[in-house]
């Protein structure tokens, strides 16, 4: 009795029993239908258990639309932040630079296909810019490890963060290596510990280099920020984040940055080379 | 642009319902609305304010969510239960109510392209044209998904002689 008709021969198909259950009919195809059903119990047997499972499926559900919505998915603010990589032609053209500087080819604004709102990226950049704050003060405590330690160093940090990384060698550019740290993760950035190197030059200026594990997903490929005469660079790929934070003049932590980028990254597809 | 917004700020709670049922995942359903925005605000000249704007970012979703599904197809995803009675059914609740965990489970047991459909006219109730249209399917299809749906869910919670419940809007 998929299909009926009633005494007056009226045909009930399943799609207006459907409809009848969704409230997607008129009141006058309503009494039709329930006058029907009256007739067939089998029917209305069922009938009555699909209008069940509207009712808990609406109840299951419909609380969600009484939930503060997270900022995060706010229209407005994310266009705002889409706009700086994507629309805003100033901001692109800064970026452009940036990836000029940094060597890279064209392809690695195309590459990470998804761009995540800033969480992962700013707190990371935080975190670095905090620990380098703290840590450039000290003389005597400035690293755990120290430089003449070096593969002792290198291998622990690489362990704790499980990623294969290795302490830059900045000597062209007039920095050697003070030593490194081990700092704990931060919230909700999912990278686990980072491991913070930190340099120094011949005048004692510094400048550290904060590395983690990936965030997931890879999120904004790079950031600049700049407060108080600190600059940072942070950029990530599928195998690490890394900030490069410090207070030297703009082109020298360009360099530097540069050179950090160019010996820590791990190319996801490397050149071909024979 | 900032009309554009407000309409997908407005569609917001609807998404989050749908992405919600479908996923049966906060965070995970958060997650898709979120990427769906996304997606929405980057490719609005490609939309064209002729058409409802919220049907667009269903669609825009359910895209996201179908790729998800098979970039990370689970081991029990798609038992099929096409054949309503191949799966016991379990006892009935009381009060002619539906246990709703034993809905949640239920759902989670209905393929995809079901639960996308029945989710889509019994929570968010859209016009069957409206959802054939979401959906990407002719009519005759949607309706053959909802029957199966609903069917299946029947087999899975519980049995047909029950009081009649209140009807609830």
């Amino acid at each position: 009795m998929s299909a009926g008709s009633n005494e007056r021969g009226i045909t009930i198909d399943d799609k207006t029993l459907h409809a009848y259950v969704d409230g997607q009919l008129d009141a006058a195809r309503r009494a039709e239908v329930e006058a029907w059903l009256a007739a067939h119990p089998e029917r209305a047997a069922e009938i009555d258990h699909w209008q069940r499972q509207n009712a808990a499926l609406k109840t299951m559900y419909d609380p969600v639309l009484n939930e503060p919505v997270p900022s995060r998915l706010d229209p407005h603010r994310m266009a705002a932040t889409l706009a700086r990589p994507r629309w805003n032609w100033s901001q692109l053209a800064a970026a452009a630079v940036v990836l000029l500087f940094l060597g890279l080819g064209g392809g690695w604004l195309l590459r990470t296909a998804t761009w995540q709102e800033p969480p992962a990226s700013d707190r990371l950049i935080d975190g670095a810019v905090t620990a380098h704050a703290l840590y450039v003060k000290e003389s005597r405590h400035a690293v755990e490890v120290g430089a003449d330690d070096k593969a002792h160093l290198v291998t622990w940090l690489s362990n704790r963060l499980g990623r294969q990384i290795d302490a830059p060698d900045l000597a062209t550019q007039g920095f050697s290596l003070v030593g490194g740290r081990l700092l704990p993760p931060l919230a909700e950035t999912g990278t686990g510990p980072a491991a913070q190197l930190m340099y120094q030059n011949a005048t004692s200026d510094r400048l550290t280099v904060y590395i983690t594990a990936a965030t997931k997903p890879v999120g904004r490929p790079f950031e600049t920020y700049a407060e108080a005469g600190l600059e940072a660079y942070y950029w990530a790929d599928a195998q690490i984040t890394c900030t490069v934070v410090g207070d030297l003049p703009k082109t020298e932590m360009q360099t530097l940055a540069k050179g950090v980028y160019e010996q820590l990254t791990w190319r996801p597809d490397p050149p071909a080379r024979s | 642009m900032s009309d554009f917004l407000d309409e997908v700020e407005a569609a917001v709670p609807a998404l989050r319902r749908y992405a919600r049922a479908l996923t049966r995942d906060a965070d995970r359903a958060d997650d898709l609305v979120q990427d769906a925005i996304e997606r929405a605000i980057r490719k609005r000249a490609l939309w064209r304010p002729t058409g409802p704007l919220q049907a667009w970012l269903f669609r825009i979703l359910l895209n996201i969510y179908r790729n998800d599904m098979r970039g990370q197809r689970r081991r029990g995803d798609h038992v099929a239960l096409d054949t309503p009675g191949a799966e016991p059914a379990t006892p009935a609740p009381q009060h002619g109510h539906l246990a709703l965990a034993e809905v949640g489970r239920a759902l989670d047991q209905l393929p995809q392209d079901q639960r996308e459909a029945l989710l889509l006219v019994a929570v968010e109730g859209a016009s069957y044209a409206d959802a054939a249209g979401i959906l990407g399917i002719p009519a005759g299809t949607l309706m053959s998904r909802l029957g199966r749906a609903r069917a299946a869910l029947r087999t899975l919670t519980g049995t047909a002689d029950e009081p009649r419940l209140r009807t609830v809007k």
